[in-house]
């Protein structure tokens, strides 16, 4: 077969190959974004995705969504601008979810036996959906950035909320009282992650009484904006081939 | 394409081979807490744990055990460590095989960070509930923040029975009983499945048609809008009013089933309950202190002035949870894990009972493998190389004092 000559000898054989090529990538794409998420988030999220005792309304809101967007813009923008395709951040959030939840039922609950009912991932798919939805709609960065950034940082506590508000009951324990999550955090013995390096309810928001979740998560939408516009064109700039030589 | 699916299925057949090979030959058991490698002068002059007791060595699943006893927070504090002005105790174990049911400093529940005073004592108490069978190593722990983890003695405890049996009730203010070990699980289960199923109905709904080389060469010629169409429109639009709808539905349903709810706890607890220690009425200058290399042991020059109303010996050194003995003096009745214990390990050149008003210099040798075996002797290496401890001295009656010590260490290789 010479150089000129095509791989394939018809139509039939032209999807079928189309098809296979579909899904090696596809699985390919899926598995490298879910390392290359997973590790980012696990190192800027870290703690607060790990522990209910670190979901707090003011600081597991601000910065779960800011770290988060990251991925699923460049992802999106790759997708978008090469093949039209909008789940670029959905993709991403079943590869984190799905790395999530292996390395908590494996390692977590596994081998160092912390219940899952205190180590599960927070949620972020509402945030995705609606986010590939108006990149797809709109088929506008800046209106995806704009509009579904705010989205992610305003879904991601009432998304949420159904998961963890059963451990916001309070309890009064040896006379104290605190949550069940603080509970579980007490309980649970972290040899390496002492009380005071938790993170939560930390911070100078104190005019808003006890409404400071919808506060934190406006900052947050806010902030995510910024970080969709940063990390699409990261997207943009990874994705091009400026960088291969041409033959 | 038959040719790469094949490679593909061998090298995957022999990646997980490999590795599944390589954790058969090498997977040993961690056991202990890395309290061995911790610098020397770090547990010798920051936290000093004395008084100690395991209440149980054996603790079937679901039943309790004590560690209780007393610390004192040394005057002498590296300038290399933060003070302790932000510290939580906790436990050195390996993972939750107990869970911590309760931990108290004076009297005092901490399960938040508290501040501690140098110079200051201590009593403490945490009571551990049995949760995963086995042999477990269990620390005491003071954890520093900008100092990190103080660990102090551990003792090898054995739990008996199976983890399935292990509960955890819970009484809320609302008055139900919970498991906390099981609690909400189912609920959080289903909303990760839910929302994964509408992910990956979004995904299905464009794979399950060409993906990237048709596309890639629409959007290459210019038709890139005609790569999305009505139905995909609707679709989309359906999806993020069903996303908005959950979303909206979950949050209100669950303030409905959960009306009263409140924001986790954090802060820091101040004024812990000091010991009043009885004030000391022997004195201890040291004149000089050599650590000789060859003999694993420590020398020191002390002058002792009894400055009471009754005779006193010297019994104990404790150093870095090390405690050295003086048998004729005082024996250990507490059941103290072996390692750390060296029983006759104190040699004092005149400890006959030092009569009040009275002062003798004496040599004052501690000796024994655990200098060693705990990396105490790399305190040679240390950025601030001064050793420190306690000395407990004891009256006829039994009554003890304890005086601290704190001063340069130079080390002999000859």
């Amino acid at each position: 077969m010479s150089a000129s000559q095509s791989a394939v000898r018809s139509r039939a054989e032209a999807v079928k190959v189309s098809r296979t090529f579909d899904w090696l990538i596809i699985f390919t794409l899926f598995f490298v974004v879910l390392g290359g998420y997973h590790i980012h988030y696990m190192l800027t999220g870290g703690d607060w995705d790990f522990w209910t005792d670190w979901k707090d309304r003011r600081l597991w809101v601000t910065v779960a969504p800011i770290v988060s967007i990251t991925f699923p813009a460049a992802v999106q923008s790759m997708l978008w601008w090469r093949y039209r395709l909008p789940f670029g951040a959905v993709l991403c959030i079943l590869g984190l979810l799905l790395g999530e939840w292996v390395n908590r039922y494996l390692n977590f609950w596994g081998w160092t036996y912390f219940p899952v009912n205190f180590c599960f991932p927070s949620n972020l798919m509402p945030g995705a959906i609606v986010l590939d939805v108006v990149l797809m709609l709109s088929g506008s960065m800046t209106v995806t950035a704009v509009l579904g950034g705010m989205a992610w940082g305003l879904l991601f506590y009432p998304g949420n909320w159904p998961i963890i508000a059963p451990l916001h009951v309070p309890v009064e324990y040896n006379g104290m009282m605190m949550t069940l999550a603080d509970l579980q955090g007490y309980h649970y013995v972290r040899t390496g992650t002492p009380e005071y390096i938790r993170m939560v309810e930390k911070g100078t928001l104190r005019t808003f009484g006890k409404d400071v979740a919808p506060v934190s998560a406006f900052f947050s939408a806010f902030v995510s904006i910024l970080i969709y516009f940063l990390w699409h064109f990261f997207g943009k700039w990874f994705n091009g081939t400026s960088f291969t030589q041409s033959a | 394409m038959k040719l790469i699916k094949d490679k593909v299925a061998k090298l995957s057949f022999v990646a997980l081979l490999v590795t599944v090979t390589a954790a058969m030959f090498y997977a040993p058991t961690a056991s202990a807490h890395g309290e061995k490698s911790q610098a020397a002068f770090m547990r010798m002059r920051t936290i000093h744990w004395f008084d100690l007791n395991w209440s149980k060595d054996i603790v079937p699943v679901n039943d309790t055990m004590t560690i209780s006893g007393k610390f004192h927070v040394f005057a002498g504090w590296p300038e290399t460590v933060d003070k302790p002005e932000v510290s939580f105790l906790n436990i050195g174990i390996p993972g939750p095989v107990f869970i911590r049911q309760g931990s108290w400093i004076g009297g005092q529940l901490v399960p938040r960070s508290v501040s501690l005073e140098l110079g200051e004592t201590y009593e403490f108490k945490v009571l551990l509930k049995a949760r995963r069978p086995g042999d477990w190593h269990i620390h005491t722990m003071m954890n520093v923040q900008g100092g990190g983890p103080i660990i102090g003695p551990g003792k090898w405890v054995t739990v008996t029975g199976s983890m399935g049996s292990f509960v955890n009730p819970v009484t809320t203010l609302l008055g139900d009983t919970i498991d906390l070990e099981t609690y909400n699980l189912s609920n959080v289960y289903f909303w990760h499945a839910f929302w994964y199923g509408l992910g990956l109905a979004w995904l299905v709904y464009w794979v399950r048609r060409p993906v990237f080389v048709p596309r890639f060469l629409a959007v290459e010629a210019g038709k890139a809008d005609s790569l999305i169409s009505a139905t995909d429109r609707k679709v989309a639009m359906g999806f993020a009013v069903a996303t908005i709808g959950v979303v909206a539905f979950g949050m209100s349903s669950t303030n409905a089933a959960y009306p009263v709810t409140t924001p986790l706890q954090a802060g820091l607890i101040r004024g812990m309950k000091t010991i009043e220690m009885p004030v000391a009425t022997v004195n201890v200058k040291v004149e000089d202190a050599t650590y000789r290399v060859p003999g694993r042991a420590m020398q020191m020059t002390l002058t002792i002035t009894n400055n009471g109303d009754s005779a006193v010996r010297l019994g104990e050194f404790n150093t870095a949870s090390v405690r050295f003995l003086d048998p004729a003096v005082h024996e250990d009745e507490t059941g103290y894990p072996d390692d750390l214990l060296a029983e006759e390990g104190l040699t004092v050149s005149d400890n006959s009972p030092l009569a009040p008003g009275t002062s003798r210099t004496v040599q004052v040798t501690a000796s024994d493998a655990a200098w060693e075996v705990y990396r105490l002797a790399d305190l040679i290496y240390d950025p601030d190389s001064r050793f420190a401890g306690l000395l407990f001295f004891f009256d006829e009656e039994g009554n003890r004092q304890m005086v601290t010590v704190d001063a340069p260490l130079i080390p002999s290789f000859i």
